[in-house]
């Protein structure tokens, strides 16, 4: 580490503040999020189902399946919703009706929830396999990443092999809806990343692979060893 | 014999003896953080909070005297901003901390390299005559996206650099 030397310029020469989220994964916020009620959730996880689905599986492939969701992305994204950091004219206002401790009880109830109820229930992974270009170039990056490009393997803080607090699981989810958060961090219109990870690794990706790695992730092939098969329907 | 092992004893004994005598105190008075010379502390955990390192303030800044900063945020696992651009000849003051671990970021094809630690701000004035694009790999082991954390340097000439007021920062797209 380099000492500075020289005096530091003045704060007022600082552009207009943008703040991505109100949240920040302290002690006390991670604690918060972690000790949700799982019977209250269930309760009032009554009035998700219509666009979640029963079992936090959504019918609807743009909307985002909860099962088995991370208690911090859920508590995150409800508090992102709340405070319009993040952009749906659905989630803003349910998420503002709702008390900031029903956010913790959702995402104690969500976060149990199975993402493989069964493997002959088709809800957990409506979407076909992708084509098996595009399962190279999905694994490539998801396994492996862009080093040339310093895109980092998405597994390296979605799972299975690293973590970092406020990221999903992406093994169950579906594939329009990683398609089109991809694009909306890749042109900035979803903007609440903490220290811009997501817009940063998004804004590199081709086109082309943004729907392969959403097609990959759709087929329910994220959580298993490099080129298996869609899991038997 | 003996006397050749009793020595030996004794040269360890004193050199553990004046080892203790400057650890002891480097450690119990801070004079480790003083050695850093470093009075820059900050939260890693509130960067985008509040402070130097919100997210609007990062990248390329022209000060009102004409001096040029960069400030990145190192993090599992990339540098931000991904690109920026600074102007040949002239010293370049780069501030940049960590969000998580210890990462080091290091500019390909020169010898300007910053280890770069939560909680502190690693400061270095690095200059660069050639203009070009400057890739700027991590150099300590940060992660299992570790071998993909990399960002980039482009340097161009000094009537390419664009001009900008000193509420503004530029990016690569300001080219």
């Amino acid at each position: 580490m380099v000492s500075g030397t020289k005096p530091l310029p003045s704060a007022g020469s600082q552009p207009p503040l943008r703040v991505p989220s109100y949240v920040a994964w302290t002690e006390e916020t991670i604690a918060a999020a972690s000790n949700g009620d799982t019977v209250r959730g269930l309760v009032l996880a009554r009035r998700c189902i219509r666009c979640h689905g029963q079992e936090g599986f959504s019918n609807d492939p743009l909307v985002p399946d909860l099962a088995g969701m991370d208690k911090l992305t859920m508590w995150k994204q409800l508090n992102d919703f709340r405070a319009g950091k993040r952009k749906s004219a659905i989630m803003n206002p349910v998420a503002t009706v709702l008390q900031i401790q029903d956010y913790a009880d959702l995402a104690a109830y969500y976060s149990m929830l199975p993402t493989y109820p069964d493997p002959q229930d088709i809800r957990s992974f409506p979407q076909p396999a992708p084509a098996s270009t595009h399962i190279a170039v999905a694994a490539r990056l998801i396994f492996g990443g862009d080093g040339q490009r310093g895109i980092p393997p998405c597994q390296a803080c979605h799972g299975p092999i690293g973590h970092k607090n406020g990221a999903p699981s992406l093994v169950a989810q579906n594939s329009d809806y990683i398609r089109g958060e991809l694009e909306g961090f890749a042109k900035g219109d979803r903007a609440n990343d903490i220290d811009m990870p997501m817009r940063t690794i998004a804004s590199l990706m081709t086109d082309d692979e943004k729907q392969a790695v959403a097609a990959y992730y759709g087929a329910g092939l994220g959580s298993l060893p490099v080129g298996a098969s869609a899991p038997a329907k | 014999m003996r006397s050749g092992r009793l020595q030996f004893v004794g040269a360890i004994l004193a050199f553990t003896l004046v080892w203790l005598c400057i650890r002891f105190p480097y450690e119990m008075f801070g004079l480790a953080e003083k050695a850093l010379g470093n009075p820059s502390q900050v939260d890693p955990l509130t960067l985008h909070l509040h402070g130097e390192f919100v997210e609007s303030n990062l990248g390329t800044a022209v000060e009102p005297d004409g001096s040029v900063t960069v400030r990145l945020i190192a993090q599992q696992f990339n540098f931000v901003p991904e690109c920026v651009l600074v102007p040949t000849d002239k010293p370049i003051r780069f501030r940049i901390t960590s969000a998580d671990g210890v990462h080091r970021f290091t500019i390909s094809g020169t010898d300007h390299v910053l280890e770069v630690v939560p909680g502190h701000v690693s400061e270095g004035q690095f200059e660069f005559s050639k203009p070009g694009q400057y890739k700027t790999p991590c150099h300590e082991f940060c992660g299992p996206g570790h071998y993909d954390m990399r960002s980039r340097v482009v340097v161009v000439s000094r009537d390419q650099f664009p001009s900008s007021k000193p509420e503004e920062r530029l990016g690569c797209a300001a080219l």
